[in-house]
């Protein structure tokens, strides 16, 4: 698909809006560790600001079994296993951090979890074991020179590897899938498991409790629930996928570092995407992923990606740049000065006017509209039409 | 060995530097803190814009400085000029605190307060980004310290000052010295005047002081514009201190020491805020003196502190001397 639209006459325009394959499987990781942060905090009404420890935990487990450096598990240890072992120990920390913060709530709860999660930033920060140099963080060594298998452990046909550049390719069909469009798929296929087992439980009778928690937690407690049960096994369910997400991510890219898995702005950005995409709707988050990512990577500097400033500067030509505007600096300096990698800028504007004027995000907008999920809508829709 | 280097932190000289380095750092603390304390006490409105406001007033104080200060220009003049940098940036974040409060949080109120997490959260990410935008129009280095902002230190401030038998910074002083005087303005302000009665009665019950006749809303402005402007006039003092600095990473360095101090304290209590500003301070100083001497681990200050946090949290979530159901407790 990308392919195709980069071969045809709209070759710029369509480099420009659209997100590299590479990007895209950033999205899906990351919008798997945002719905696991909407799964919590949207649907029990729960900030958890520290929920970077978890993402964090499932990237450093992913490195260290990879390394052999992990207890019990050899460097030789298939990645769904050690996927799941990231959910399971990120479940640990969970249910840790869960035992006492969840005898706080509001603001008081956000605190404390960013608490715990910065202690551990610190920690890991500074730890001399996980990495050489743990300020810069682990990388998965040269002894597992060859990418992480997603599919069932131990049969080889049913494997692919992932990873930016030791994916397997595929031919199919006469067409052959590079090792990131590959990725892109497998790494999507366990962030579509995921999100179907998230969706499971928010539809269940306990996800029924985690609502009534959100929307009146007293009621909730006078009904009978012991609500603190309910919020801890969320917490961890909600750890779970987070640990996953982080595994995903250690996993394509190889290596992590304490910042971009367990500082606070992580959740930042992950708060970032339940926002815009839809505080409360379980897809929400990933949409608002894709649209964070697209708007970033539209604004940023080259690439393969296209993105805005190569597209304009190819548009106005070397005339035009090299005219003066003021004081001395260029059209080019000055689109340069403007958009080159400050991403940050518009997407902190944009994310501000959604918290003024379009609370519900993008996929709770548009449910509001059509009263309801897709799912419900169309066949409502299509019966009515029958009519 | 343990008991060695214990012995040898509770001699004279070296805990009286670690007293005054942490009285130091609790002043800074506590001039980061305080516009925190004001706005979550009266308005319930956690501003995670708090550190990016702080590190423009940095640059802000450092613009001044720079501008002001040439190589030949004595001591007392740079000290003057310096209050007047304090006193410009403060007047100028006031008004910008003023505008973001009627403009953008006050549309806010109705809703649930996670909403003023998340506006605030956003102005963070745009404050930072312009500030990067401009620096890169003057060709600055975000990142790094702005040391031609440190250079227009006076040079006695850099000396060391040998008291009994304790070496100090004449910095740190000078740092204890405006923490005091900020306390005691903050103070008189809040106990003393007529808008200082209508900040704690709002405080105490908003919606009482409303039907006694007093304005809130126009309170709630300028007590928002108020904690604006003293981010700045903290972030102006962290401009001459080596260890922090005008920088944007500043703004996060500021905002989770501020939010420890402010939770540990009880929220929206300004005598909690001072207390806790003095132990987190004194825990920071005592930990840097036990990592430099002691204990291998490059975080350990910081570690420390969120473990304070944590710990403050799990036995006293209302924090030292806050009150229970403010912040949705």
């Amino acid at each position: 698909m990308y392919h195709t639209l980069l071969n045809s006459p709209v070759q710029y325009e369509a480099e420009m809006l659209l997100p590299t394959v590479e990007t895209m499987v950033g999205v899906l990781y990351f919008g798997l560790f945002a719905m696991s942060f909407d799964f919590i905090s949207g649907y029990t009404g729960y900030l958890s600001f520290g929920h970077a420890a978890f993402y964090g935990t499932g990237a450093y487990t992913v490195i260290l079994v990879a390394n052999g450096k992990f207890p019990l598990l050899g460097p030789e240890t298939p990645f769904m296993l050690s996927l799941l072992v990231a959910g399971l120990l990120a479940v640990v920390v969970a249910l840790l951090v869960g035992l006492v913060s969840f005898r706080l709530s509001g603001v008081y709860f956000a605190m404390i979890t960013l608490g715990f999660a910065q202690v551990l930033y610190v920690f890991i920060r500074g730890w001399d074991y996980v990495a050489r140099n743990p300020r810069d963080g682990p990388a998965v060594g040269p002894s597992h020179a060859s990418g992480f298998d997603i599919g069932v452990p131990w049969v080889d046909q049913l494997n692919l590897a992932i990873g930016v550049l030791t994916g397997d390719e595929v031919s199919l069909l006469g067409t052959t899938l590079s090792g990131t469009t590959v990725s892109f798929y497998m790494v999507g296929l366990v962030v579509l498991v995921c999100y179907f087992a998230m969706q499971r439980i928010i539809h269940s009778p306990f996800g029924r409790v985690m609502i009534a928690i959100r929307e009146n937690e007293e009621r909730a407690v006078a009904i009978g629930y012991n609500t603190y049960v309910y919020k801890l096994a969320a917490f961890c369910m909600s750890g779970f996928f987070a640990g996953i997400a982080g595994a995903l991510f250690a996993g394509f890219r190889r290596s992590a570092s304490p910042e971009n898995s367990f500082y606070f702005l992580v959740s930042g950005d992950a708060l970032l995407a339940s926002i815009i995409g839809g505080f409360g709707t379980l897809a929400g988050p990933l949409y608002g992923r894709l649209f964070d990512e697209t708007v970033r990577e539209f604004l940023s500097k080259s690439g393969q990606g296209g993105g805005l400033l190569p597209y304009l500067r190819l548009l106005l030509g070397e005339g035009t740049l090299s005219t003066p505007v003021v004081g001395g600096m260029t059209v080019g300096g000055l689109i340069d000065t403007l958009l080159n990698g400050h991403a940050s800028l518009y997407v902190g504007v944009v994310f501000v006017l959604f918290v003024l004027y379009v609370p519900d995000g993008l996929l709770g907008t548009i449910r509001n509209r059509i009263g309801g999920t897709f799912a419900d809508a169309l066949p409502a829709k299509l019966r009515d039409e029958e009519e | 060995m343990i008991l060695e280097t214990l012995g040898e932190f509770l001699t004279i000289p070296e805990l009286g530097t670690v007293v005054v380095n942490g009285l130091a750092k609790s002043a800074l603390y506590v001039m980061i803190a305080s516009g925190l304390t004001l706005i979550f006490g009266l308005m319930g409105v956690l501003n995670f814009a708090h550190g990016s406001l702080t590190m423009v007033g940095a640059y802000l104080g450092g613009l001044v400085m720079v501008t002001a200060v040439g190589q030949a220009t004595g001591s007392v003049t740079r000290l003057a000029v310096f209050f007047v940098a304090i006193l410009l940036v403060f007047a100028v974040l006031t008004v910008l605190g003023g505008a973001i409060e009627t403009t953008l949080i006050r549309p806010l109120y109705d809703r649930p307060p996670i909403y003023q997490i998340l506006l605030t959260f956003g102005l963070t990410l745009v404050i930072d980004e312009i500030v990067r935008i401009v620096l890169g129009v003057f060709g600055m280095q975000p990142i790094s310290d702005w040391q031609a902002a440190l250079a227009t230190k006076p040079q006695f401030l850099r000396e060391p000052a040998a008291v009994v038998g304790i070496s100090v910074r004449w910095l740190a002083v000078f740092q204890i010295v405006l923490g005091v005087a900020t306390v005691v303005g903050i103070w008189a302000f809040l106990t003393k005047t007529r808008y200082g009665l209508y900040i704690r009665a709002g405080s105490e019950d908003s919606e009482m002081a409303a039907a006694l006749g007093i304005d809130v809303r126009q309170v709630f402005t300028v007590v928002f514009a108020l904690g604006i402007g003293l981010a700045g006039a903290a972030g102006t003092l962290l401009m001459w201190d080596a260890t922090w600095g005008a920088s944007v990473p500043l703004a996060a360095e500021t905002l989770l020491p501020a939010f420890i101090v402010v939770i540990v304290g009880g929220l929206g209590t300004f005598r909690g805020t001072v207390v806790a500003a003095v132990v987190v301070g004194m825990t920071d100083s005592v930990m840097t003196w036990w990592f430099q001497n002691y204990i291998q681990f490059t975080g350990l200050p910081e570690l420390v502190l969120f473990l304070v946090l944590v710990v403050t949290l799990i036995v006293r979530p209302q924090g030292l001397f806050g009150v229970e159901g403010v912040g949705g407790h």
